[in-house]
């Protein structure tokens, strides 16, 4: 089965169906992968300047817009010094 | 049912997903559910370079809708079991 | 006719008498493949063997917008084993004989 058991109270990065990425703590999940996330962030990714970070709060983010959740390292974030990375948005999903 | 079956039977294999954003992630299969949602452990993000945005992430878990393929490993694939099930599937199938 | 359960009686009949046999399948996204055919389910999910993938990629000439200057490049791919989701087939046929 696979479960989102595992990454509760963990920090995730959600990937969002139209390409937002948010990062936050797991609080809860629903079998549909509703997810709750507390303490979320949005990080804006863009070619011109580094990784903006705008702070959401608490967030019910509903199961059908999740490409994917991911187990963030927080060793691993911490290294990285998101004003220096240039990226593209995630392209949004298309049918 | 039936891909379902096949893909538990893969797990602990290597796979490469590529999802329907052009995203493609390679990783080990460690489960997937009757939506086939599926977890990857140890994931390596093709093209990082135009996808920072996973550095910090080891293991996911993907939302089935949003797969477009997923590439398996030939050799842990038994093709004739694969027919012969979709066969017998195909018949349960018809009675709807 | 015979309504006998030999006989083809719906589409996923016909899908069936393919399989071990190479498929071209289209797919949403200008995507076509041709593959062997091993397993399919109700959803049209497949899994197939041997892959060729073909994207279909439109150039639009901005500058000289006459009639009919595209271009059309293709991008290809082979891959051995791949599963396809279901929600992104658009056609399952024996493959075309050109």
């Amino acid at each position: 089965m696979s479960s989102l058991q595992g990454y509760v109270d963990r920090h995730v990065l959600l990937i969002l169906q139209d390409g937002r990425a948010i990062v936050g703590i797991m609080a809860g999940f629903d079998q549909k992968s509703n997810v709750v996330l507390s303490e979320s962030k949005e990080r804006v990714y863009s070619m011109d300047e580094g990784v903006e970070e705008i702070p959401l709060g608490l967030y019910l983010v509903k199961g059908d817009m999740i490409v994917l959740i991911g187990e963030i390292d927080e060793a691993l974030d911490k290294a990285v010094d998101l004003s220096t990375i240039r990226a593209e948005a995630i392209p949004p999903i298309r049918y | 049912m039936l891909i379902f079956s096949v893909f538990k039977t893969l797990t602990d294999q290597q796979v490469t997903v590529e999802l329907k954003n052009d995203l493609s992630i390679t990783g080990v299969l460690k489960s997937v559910d009757q939506f086939l949602n599926i977890r990857l452990d140890n994931i390596k993000v093709l093209d990082e370079a135009r996808h920072p945005h996973m550095m910090a992430v080891k293991n996911c878990f993907i939302r089935g809708s949003v797969v477009r393929y997923v590439q398996l490993p030939a050799e842990h694939v038994d093709t004739q079991l694969l027919e012969d099930a979709t066969r017998r599937e195909a018949l349960t199938q018809v009675k709807r | 006719m015979d309504p006998s359960s030999s006989g083809i009686q719906e589409p996923f009949d016909l899908i069936r008498l393919s399989l071990s046999e190479r498929v071209f399948v289209k797919l949403r996204g200008d995507r076509q493949l041709t593959g062997i055919l091993h397993a399919y389910d109700g959803h049209m999910n497949l899994i197939l063997s041997d892959v060729e993938e073909t994207i279909m990629i439109v150039d639009v000439d901005d500058e000289n917008v006459t009639a009919g200057s595209k271009t059309v490049n293709v991008a290809k791919r082979k891959m051995d084993m791949l599963f396809v989701r279901g929600d992104g087939v658009i056609l399952v046929s024996p493959p075309s004989r050109t």
